[in-house]
């Protein structure tokens, strides 16, 4: 979920840099792999593409699922609306916009770090 | 400028931000009909800020965050059949609509989005799809 102050957000304004990787765990296993490819708009090597309808990020036929060797349900959708903004210690309160965020599903088996097969289920946030 | 973004962070795998969610975070599924719910109460992420932040790091350290959302897909404007063999992956999908209603907080800060009604996707589609091993090579 991405909320935006002031009058203009940038939807996906990326730039080229390392990483910013999840504290280090152990992998479960469990664990979802991710796909092995990546949009060309981030690197590459970020395992996610992006399916617009105008190909501004990634062509619209683009893979939707961030999780490989997944059998299953997918659904991708980009989320425009208003949010309220509520300061916790004085309750001063202001109106946002949220664009394009971006929330997605996968549901079905799929073959994690271990290699069998599983029911999943999973949110891209 | 952005000024939130709540994600679970990529793990080391290169997962991106996606975690588990419940079996019952995700129901009334119907792809050929377009129809699906995503709904989770209390997910822990972090706040990056703004999406590079969130991505390649630089920025500001995360902070924990807790958020809520409903997400519903409805309806069916176009059906497709994919399949890439490069990329790997085939599905037949729908390209609808989906609309969201959300809660969180992060830092000194809570955050409530307007009734799902109000807001509107700018693209979304839902289908099956197969990949990795399971794509019919």
């Amino acid at each position: 979920m991405r909320t935006t102050g002031g009058a203009l957000a940038a939807g996906a304004a990326f730039s080229s840099g390392l990483l910013n990787a999840r504290f280090a765990r152990a992998a479960a296993p469990d664990d979802p792999l991710p796909i092995p490819g990546g949009s060309p708009v981030l690197g590459g090597g970020v395992h996610i593409f992006g399916p617009t309808p105008d190909g501004s990020f990634d062509p619209i036929d683009a893979e939707p699922s961030t999780i490989t060797n997944f059998n299953g349900v997918v659904g991708l959708a980009y989320i425009n609306g208003t949010v309220t903004r509520t300061t916790i210690a004085t309750g001063a309160q202001v109106d946002l916009p949220f664009i394009a965020s971006d929330m997605r599903l996968m549901q079905g088996v799929y073959r994690g770090v271990d290699g069998k097969p599983r029911q999943g289920n999973f949110a891209l946030i | 400028m952005q000024i939130v973004d709540f994600n679970p962070g990529i793990e080391p795998s290169g997962l991106f931000w996606t975690s588990r969610v419940p079996a019952g975070a995700i129901r009334g599924v119907n792809p050929g009909a377009g129809d699906a719910v995503l709904q989770a109460t209390n997910v822990a992420v972090f706040d990056f800020h703004d999406g590079v932040n969130a991505i390649f790091g630089g920025g500001p350290p995360p902070v924990p965050a807790v958020v809520s959302f409903e997400v519903r897909w409805f309806g069916v404007d176009e059906r497709v059949n994919l399949k890439n063999r490069a990329a790997g992956f085939a599905g037949e999908f729908v390209y609808n609509q989906a609309q969201m209603e959300w809660s969180g907080t992060s830092g000194g800060f809570h955050y409530q989005s307007a009734p799902l009604s109000t807001s509107f996707s700018l693209f979304a589609e839902l289908g099956q799809e197969r990949n990795g091993t399971f794509f019919p090579h």
